[in-house]
């Protein structure tokens, strides 16, 4: 009997049962997790390891607790979609934390956060003065949301009467070398008008360039896989293995 | 038309094995963690534990101590061939248990004990019933 073997073949087991389980229940990234989403993430990964690498027991019961504990995440997915008030109390709410400046003491105690926690979270967001902030929401993830003082807000082309061009989303058209012609004929675009321009920028060959992007209102984003930069800056502060 | 009929047959299959294929490994893998129960019953002519166990209790009993030596080395052989096809499914608890007592039960053969020989005998079969449940 090959004890290496058989962990192998159940690593295989728990990893693509995890990855079926996560793809099912997954829509969340990390940063939107509530606190019971992360809870629920270490209990499943930690019962994956244990199917792994307890051969003391059937891989059996631990893929059966696998499937519950995913099973259930999904159910509570499902009922907080279709049920607004289970939601509420499953997934938590937004709460107020600073109305008009003030901070409010009761919202705090209640969501138990100290006020430095409030102060961490503003300075996380840029702010270092609390009497910048008109609103502060704490989201159901723990996050901080912000809505500035009307004098604090940054000053926007429309304050200011300025006509702008809208950028849009950028395209590629060049890839690591090579043309991407459905995206050329997205933007109604040939070769001919990719070559003029690559000319202007003293590219003889789409195979010189590492990426090129388009953006609707016509700029183009060249890096050529030559940059010719005669003095690198070097960001390292220590001169470590490499 | 023919291209617009080919796209939506490449579309419906790639549904279909985005469906298809995690339920495949799934069951897959729900039939190799099950199999245990399967594979320790006998599947050939000379893998049959429960009939050597029978056989040994019945040499124990009447004191034929050359041939209980001789099934039980019989016996070893056939668990050594079954540890190797429910190693995947099953307990190492159990496995070890078997084993254990395997190397007992040849002990006390040797010293003709006949109550220890039951007893390790009845241990072992206790395991091997154990084993993948």
């Amino acid at each position: 009997m090959n004890e290496g073997m058989v962990v192998f073949v159940r690593a295989i087991i728990g990893f693509f049962s995890l990855l079926i389980f996560a793809r099912i229940i997954g829509k969340e990234q990390i940063s939107q997790m509530t606190f019971f989403d992360y809870i629920l993430g270490i209990t499943i990964g930690s019962i994956a390891g244990t199917l792994t690498t307890d051969l003391s027991s059937r891989a059996w019961p631990h893929w059966v607790g696998l499937i519950t504990w995913a099973s259930l995440g999904y159910l509570m997915e499902l009922i907080t979609l279709k049920w607004r008030y289970a939601a509420k109390y499953l997934d938590g709410e937004p709460a107020i934390v600073i109305m008009n400046g003030k901070i409010m003491e009761d919202v705090l105690k209640k969501m138990k956060y100290r006020v430095s926690d409030i102060l961490l979270l503003l300075r996380n967001k840029g702010v270092f003065n609390p009497n910048e902030v008109a609103y502060a929401i704490i989201e159901p993830n723990g996050d901080i949301s912000i809505l500035k003082k009307a004098e604090h807000l940054p000053l926007t082309p429309k304050d200011m009467n300025i006509a702008v061009k809208s950028s849009g989303i950028s395209t590629e058209m060049i890839y690591d070398g090579m043309v991407i012609e459905e995206n050329l004929r997205q933007l109604n675009k040939d070769k001919k008008w990719l070559y003029k321009e690559l000319k202007k920028h003293g590219v003889k060959d789409p195979s010189e360039v590492l990426l090129l992007t388009l953006d609707p209102g016509g700029n183009l984003y060249i890096d050529k896989y030559e940059d010719h930069i005669q003095k690198v800056t070097d960001i390292g502060d220590y001169k470590g293995p490499y | 038309m023919i291209i617009r009929d080919l796209t939506r047959k490449v579309k419906w299959m790639r549904k279909f094995l985005i469906i298809a294929i995690p339920i495949v490994t799934l069951a897959i893998f729900v039939l190799i963690m099950l199999s245990g129960n399967y594979l320790k019953k006998p599947l050939g002519e000379e893998d049959n534990i429960p009939e050597l166990v029978q056989l040994l209790t019945q040499n124990i009993y009447d004191e034929e101590w050359a041939a209980a030596a001789e099934n039980t080395e019989k016996l070893r052989n056939v668990w050594n061939k079954i540890t190797k096809r429910v190693q995947f499914s099953s307990e190492r608890y159990e496995i070890n248990g078997f084993s254990m007592n395997l190397a007992r039960l040849r002990g006390a053969i040797m010293a003709k004990d006949k109550a220890n020989s039951l007893s390790e005998l009845y241990e072992a079969y206790e395991h091997w019933k154990e084993l993948g449940n």
